[in-house]
């Protein structure tokens, strides 16, 4: 394994970030590297490495039940640009080195990931836009339920109701994966009993609806797949050699890092959040001895066992919100589907309860979301801009 | 109905005194104020009921109205066709409907007077009932207005916007600009590519369009304005995305852009350029026309509606340019991404006037953050041109010392490039102000004539390097030559010419002539010395013996360059024929003087005829044939 070319017994934690750069520093002298290397360099390096240790370190620290919410991942992406800027510093500091061999095929590599982590970020883009259409849904639902649109005290009747079950309908249809959305399409359907008014209309109708749930279409094509998309992305990432550390005066330990950031983060956002073909089957192992390891295979864990749950496995998105969202959204629906009319008092308050839930819930995706998305975009821009100083420093 | 409205009135009365007053007594004085004011107020009828609250007589009213309602109502949401078909129902049914908003709203205010409450929840019932059906109506209208349309379009308002030149060589432009395409079970009209943008096109029928306007006012008005746009959104996207793909243009990540074989992206741009105008000019203004149109008087409503609409398709579109922007820079590609620059440019206005509302802006901003970016790559181009100059290596030297490839190359690129002119200042000005630079020389390279000058400037240094390859350093000249001539030729009959400037012609053209100059001293002067003419008085003995040794090692140097010169290239006829002249003039004089005295000299006498090997005609005649590239492996390839 290249791994144990550089890296001496496990030390612990606390020692990981320093051990492999005292033992670079003899052996560049005796090797004389094509690189001088500074004192000035190497702590920087090392900074860098302990920077994005404490980030993650901090971002596994959440709580279980904030986890993957929305604040975290925003958290998260957040952590991702501040660790592309130290990069980039890094690189600006060192760009007469960066153009040598072996550094300019490594940092192409690193472009190359990068570049192909667009994409992701464009298919999250869809995704978000995909969580918008459910909101409108489910503004509908509210606006039936909850009744904001006539300032005055009226008690629920059956026609809000249909309303409110013809909006949570779609929007359960609308949340189903893409991968079951044909069986289960046809089966949420019947079970909610949609197509009762049997008109030679509703045929039509029926027809045409099935269309319109997937009708916001992504903007890859159909055989895009987030899956492989991640897999290209950690396609051949490497800890370097102990040999590329020594020729690149330790350079080549950044790059490795920022790929790995990269590949998770990616990884991250492509199973919080809706997208095509989504798969989480990306295997993940990084050395234990970068003070960045730990906390990352922590989170990896963590949210691969979130998507094994029963009640997640077939989530479009692990996003904690997107499953609040289902679950309000649903157990409003098995109420809506229950209740007799006249509604009596105690069904009317526990329907005004599950009401108050969803909108919270609305609310908080509301806030979020949009900060979200440009926060998703300043990925794509920063990815963008970094390769761009790169390939003109060249 | 006049009772109606009259116990509408007086509850609504009741229902005001009640409410504002804070005891009985305080009621009864503001419905005293009510009788005093109105006959029809009277305290008799006013107080009716006013202790038990419930009201049967009026409830009895409003129970009686919604009775009605519920039966024109329930007929027309039961019909089995489309109650649209006719005019006379449907404007039936939107009657019942706007009596029933209006009953909701007059009653709503004595909701919580529990008769009425029952009786408005069944109102609310019914107005349900009526909107699923209405909003089922608003989809097949959409659907079927394009049907219509089809048939119909004679008598349409836009068919006179329709027109195209008659020298319009695509006919089915005439015939199609809306299409329903061949798959008919599918239902979704279609537009085809034109070449004059200058057109609006309404996807459905006025009638129809005043119909869904008709329908949208209703759902706004009984509070289910989400589900219209919802519903027209959906299908209006259809249309677009269908209309796009018709197009031609593919649905591509970045990441298969990048991997797509340079030819086959080459005619996907070609697509994209027309798919972006067609969009841009016609496609999506008309969206918003019909938008506006269709949701006239509820603005917000209309705005939300025309993203939803609109912004897969523009993403879709931004994506593609994006990817563009972000490929290869690879030199080559220069000029089909000057295209892609030039159609984001061209289109800004169009980005500026459609995307304009608050819930667009954000696709505005993108399409110039990708139009700019379009601008880095095409900096990044011209980086990767003069890196590729620099370090282009000299390999093997050009036979003959002609031409070498990447001057033709770099040449030719260049006034290909100047085409695009007006472009390409824009897009290197532009470098001043927005790119921080990394490098200091990009800061000075920021207008184009700097940056041409640049280019020639590597391209100079590069073939200076490469000349060293040759050994015989007149064959060096003569290279630098060739390659200093060709550049002056093509800068001088290309927008080069105004960018680099007088000065810079006169000071290249100088250049070539000391080429020239330097390969004559190099290969003639040697040459020339062998038949200086001793002047010292030396006896007619040794004086004939050294005339001797010239001409016979004039006639072997002379041999030797004329073979050797002869394969070399001067590929430009005029300075061909002009460095032969030159020659001949700096040759023959001095020859025809060191073979007059050598016949003037008697020791040599007879042997004079083969001494002189060649006449003045025989050498302006050799002359003649140097640089002919011979041995077929001229330097000067086309």
């Amino acid at each position: 394994m290249p791994s144990t070319d550089y890296q001496g017994s496990s030390s612990p934690l606390t020692n990981l970030g320093r051990s492999f750069l005292p033992l670079r520093r003899d052996q560049v002298h005796s090797m004389e590297s094509p690189i001088g290397g500074s004192p000035s360099n190497e702590a920087e390096l090392e900074s860098f490495q302990r920077q994005v240790a404490d980030r993650f370190h901090d971002l596994a620290s959440v709580p279980s039940d904030e986890l993957l919410s929305l604040p975290w991942v925003r958290k998260l992406i957040d952590a991702f640009l501040c660790c592309q800027e130290e990069f980039r510093v890094i690189l600006f500091n060192n760009r007469t080195p960066v153009k040598k061999p072996p550094m300019d095929r490594l940092i192409a590599d690193y472009n190359e990931r990068a570049v192909k982590a667009l994409d992701v970020c464009n298919a999250i883009r869809d995704g978000i836009e995909q969580i918008r259409q459910w909101q409108k849904l489910i503004e509908i639902v509210l606006c039936a339920l909850g009744g904001d649109n006539n300032s005055y005290q009226r008690s629920l009747g059956e026609g809000q109701f249909r309303r409110a079950r013809k909006a949570l309908v779609d929007l359960a249809i609308a949340m189903l994966d893409e991968k079951d959305s044909g069986q289960a399409l046809a089966h949420r359907n019947r079970s909610f009993g949609r197509h009762n008014n049997s008109s030679s209309h509703s045929k039509d109708h029926h027809h045409r609806s099935l269309g319109h749930f997937r009708s916001l279409s992504w903007s890859v094509s159909r055989s895009w797949s987030a899956a492989r998309q991640l897999q290209a992305i950690g396609n051949n990432l490497a800890v370097p050699r102990g040999n590329e550390v020594l020729a690149t005066n330790g350079l080549a330990m950044p790059v490795y890092t920022m790929g790995s950031v990269l590949l998770f983060v990616m990884w991250a956002l492509v199973a919080a959040i809706p997208c095509q073909d989504r798969g989480l089957q990306v295997h993940f192992n990084f050395p234990r001895q970068f003070p960045w390891a730990a906390p990352i295979i922590s989170l990896h864990e963590r949210i691969l066992e979130e998507s094994k749950k029963r009640d997640r496995k077939n989530a479009c998105g692990l996003l904690r919100e997107i499953y609040q969202m289902e679950k309000c959204s649903r157990l409003l629906g098995e109420l809506a589907d229950s209740v007799q009319f006249p509604l009596n008092e105690e069904k009317e308050k526990e329907v005004k309860q599950r009401v108050n839930e969803l909108k919270q819930v609305s609310d908080a995706m509301k806030e979020d979301l949009e900060p979200l998305e440009k926060q998703v975009r300043e990925v794509f821009h920063r990815i963008v801009r970094n390769r761009t100083e790169g390939l003109d420093s060249l | 109905m006049a009772d109606n409205g009259e116990e509408k009135l007086l509850a609504v009365a009741r229902h005001i005194a009640k409410t504002l007053g804070q005891n009985d007594t305080m009621a009864d004085d503001i419905l005293q104020i009510f009788s005093n004011f109105d006959g029809r107020f009277s305290r008799e009828k006013l107080s009716e009921n006013m202790v038990d609250g419930n009201n049967p007589r009026g409830c009895a009213v409003l129970d009686r109205a919604l009775h009605s309602l519920d039966r024109q109502i329930s007929q027309y949401v039961a019909l089995d066709h489309p109650i649209w078909a006719h005019s006379a129902d449907s404007s039936a049914f939107l009657d019942a409907i706007d009596e029933l908003i209006r009953t909701i709203r007059d009653w709503s205010p004595m909701a919580a007077e529990k008769s009425v409450g029952a009786c408005l929840a069944r109102a609310d019932d019914l107005m349900q009932q009526a909107m699923f059906r209405v909003e089922d109506e608003f989809r097949s209208l959409m659907d079927r207005g394009a049907d219509s349309f089809e048939l119909g379009r004679n008598n349409h308002e836009s068919t006179g916007n329709l027109s195209f030149d008659s020298d319009d060589d695509n006919e089915e432009n005439e015939e199609g600009l809306l299409h329903n395409g061949a798959a008919l079970d599918h239902q979704i009209p279609v537009a085809q590519p034109v070449t004059d943008y200058d057109i609006v096109i309404d996807a459905l029928p006025s009638g129809t369009i005043n119909d869904l306007h008709e329908i949208a006012k209703r759902m706004v008005a009984a509070g289910f304005g989400k589900e219209c746009s919802h519903v027209y959104s959906t299908c209006r996207r259809e249309f677009l995305e269908e209309s796009i793909s018709r197009l031609g243009l593919q649905k591509l990540s970045i990441d298969e852009v990048q991997k797509m074989p340079w030819q086959e992206l080459e005619d996907e741009i070609e697509r994209w350029i027309k798919a972006a105008n067609v969009s841009l000019r016609i496609l999506f203004p008309s969206e918003r026309r019909l938008c506006d149109r269709i949701f006239f008087g509820f603005s917000s409503a209309a705005d939300l509606s025309f993203m939803e609409v609109c912004r897969g398709s523009t993403i879709q579109l931004l994506n593609f340019a994006d990817a563009i922007a972000i490929g290869s820079r690879s030199p080559e590609r220069l000029f089909k991404v000057l295209d892609v620059f030039e159609t984001m440019r061209d289109l800004m206005p169009e980005f500026d006037s459609v995307f304009s509302d608050q819930y667009c802006l954000v696709l505005r901003n993108e399409a110039i953050t990708i139009w700019k970016r379009l601008g880095e790559a095409i900096r990044g181009i011209f980086m990767e041109l003069e890196n590729l100059i620099r370090r282009d290596p000299a390999k093997a030297a050009v036979p003959g010392g002609g031409l070498h490839p990447i001057t033709r190359y770099v040449m030719n690129y260049l006034r290909a490039a100047c085409r695009s002119r007006q472009t390409l200042e824009q897009v290197f000005d532009e470098s001043n102000v927005v790119v921080p630079s990394l490098d200091d020389r990009r800061v000075s390279s920021s207008s184009m004539s700097v940056q041409m000058a640049w280019i020639m400037e590597l391209l100079e240094s590069n073939l200076e390097m490469k000349s060293r390859i040759y050994r015989d350093s007149a064959l060096c000249s003569i290279f630098m030559m060739n390659n200093g001539r060709y550049i002056v030729q093509k800068v001088k009959d290309s927008e080069l010419e105004s960018l680099l400037g007088d000065d810079w012609i006169r000071k290249h053209n100088a250049k070539v002539r000391q080429y020239c100059t330097n390969y004559q001293r190099s290969s003639w002067n040697k040459i020339l010395g062998t038949l200086k003419l001793d002047n010292s008085s030396l006896a007619s003995n040794a004086i004939a013996k050294s005339m001797k040794e010239k001409i016979k090692s004039f006639n072997s140097q002379f041999d030797d360059v004329c073979k050797t010169q002869s394969s070399w290239v001067v590929f430009d006829e005029q300075l061909r024929e002009e460095m032969r002249i030159s020659v001949s003039r700096l040759l023959l004089p001095a020859y025809r003087n060191f073979i007059g005295r050598l016949q003037c000299i008697p020791e040599i006498g007879r042997n004079v005829d083969r001494l002189i090997r060649y006449g003045p005609e025989d050498i302006e005649a050799r002359i003649n044939e140097l640089f002919e590239g011979g041995n077929g492996s001229s330097g000067g390839r086309k």
